[in-house]
């Protein structure tokens, strides 16, 4: 494991602090309609964020390239890339996919986490690989290269259904940086947007580049993201 | 092609000078005088080191619209000479992690300004 440069220092999310940057960032969604909203769970005061959208996927391999725009905007969600087969596609059975992400707090790491799962409308649920290759083919290098090599299945702490996790240990380590030098520049950064703009593409799922200009009001105070103990 | 930008760049006649020099932007919104009769191919981009990550020598580079931030990412791995088990990211307003797909183009458009849009870029190692 590594240790932090000199001069840079880990950021710690308070649990207080998340609840606020995800105030903000469910009033950006309602803002543009992308879908996300504050749950709760009745047991406990805990709450996270919950995103569901489908995704028609074609079951074929080929496709005609140069396709009138129909076919594009119709499966707009289609991350599957055109490929140079020139055969023309018939368009072959088309798959509903159910896709479902939360964002929860973790008290043990002091970073949100991402949980995510995937189903067909019969319920199936579909494997990591399964999703993965849905995924656009530029980010599935990151899937090898990345360093969330630990995603693993794990029991939603709310919900007791098991979704996969991008394990929360190594968060930190690749946040630190972009929080420490934003810091400076005394930019309010949304520690929620930066961090599921960064690792969200690499299972499915892209923020609408608005959220980039979220800017609440302005506050003096340069503290966005909570320093560390130290 | 990305090319350097500490020559006057071949791919944009008529636009010389230090950076920031106002009236020669390029495309974009910025263009002081009305709309450009056609936006230029390439966009100028200032790439910025954040952490521990290399600094590259040459910063400011003319970019076409459509390269795509995952196309920025591998022309910088390779211009760094990063390992393939080391990952990059690209920021923008040291803010927002653009999707891979998202051209530099629109980035321009939207947050670009005094002529160029400015990157953060950040590596990051692979769980080893």
């Amino acid at each position: 494991m590594s240790c932090s440069v000199a001069g840079e220092e880990d950021f710690f999310l308070e649990e207080k602090r998340f609840k606020q940057y995800c105030e903000e960032f469910i009033k950006h969604s309602l803002q543009i309609g992308d879908g996300w909203e504050w749950k709760t769970s009745k047991d406990l005061g805990d709450g996270y964020l919950s995103k569901t959208h489908f995704q028609v996927r074609n079951r074929n391999i080929a496709k005609e390239r140069n396709n009138d725009n129909i076919e594009q905007t119709l499966f707009t969600d289609v991350e599957e890339s055109l490929d140079d087969s020139q055969v023309a596609g018939v368009c072959a059975t088309e798959e509903v996919i159910r896709y479902e992400y939360h964002v929860l707090y973790s008290s043990s790491y002091q970073v949100p986490v991402l949980y995510f799962r995937a189903c067909f409308l019969d319920g199936r649920p579909l494997t990591l690989d399964e999703i993965w290759k849905n995924v656009h083919a530029c980010y599935q290098a990151r899937l090898l290269e990345g360093p969330w090599d630990t995603i693993t299945q794990q029991e939603h702490p709310l919900l007791g259904q098991p979704y996969f996790v991008l394990h929360p240990c190594r968060t930190n380590e690749f946040m630190s940086p972009i929080l420490t030098s934003s810091q400076k520049q005394n930019r309010h950064t949304n520690y929620i947007i930066l961090w599921l703009s960064t690792v969200g593409p690499v299972v499915g799922l892209n923020l609408p580049l608005s959220y980039a200009k979220v800017a609440p009001e302005q506050n003096t105070n340069a503290d966005s993201v909570e320093r560390p103990l130290s | 092609m990305i090319s350097r930008r500490h020559d006057p760049p071949k791919l944009h006649p008529g636009t010389a000078g230090p950076e920031g020099s106002p009236g020669t932007e390029l495309g974009g919104g910025t263009a002081a005088g009305g709309v450009n009769a056609r936006p230029s191919p390439a966009v100028d981009i200032l790439l910025k080191a954040v952490g521990d990550t290399p600094i590259m020598k040459t910063k400011k580079w003319a970019v076409e619209r459509t390269r795509t931030i995952q196309g920025l990412v591998d022309f910088i791995k390779k211009f760094l000479k990063l390992m393939a088990s080391e990952q990059l990211f690209i920021y923008v307003n040291q803010s927002f992690a653009p999707s891979p797909d998202q051209e530099v183009g629109t980035l321009y458009e939207c947050f670009g300004s005094d002529g160029k849009l400015v990157l953060h870029y950040c590596k990051t190692q692979a769980w080893g």
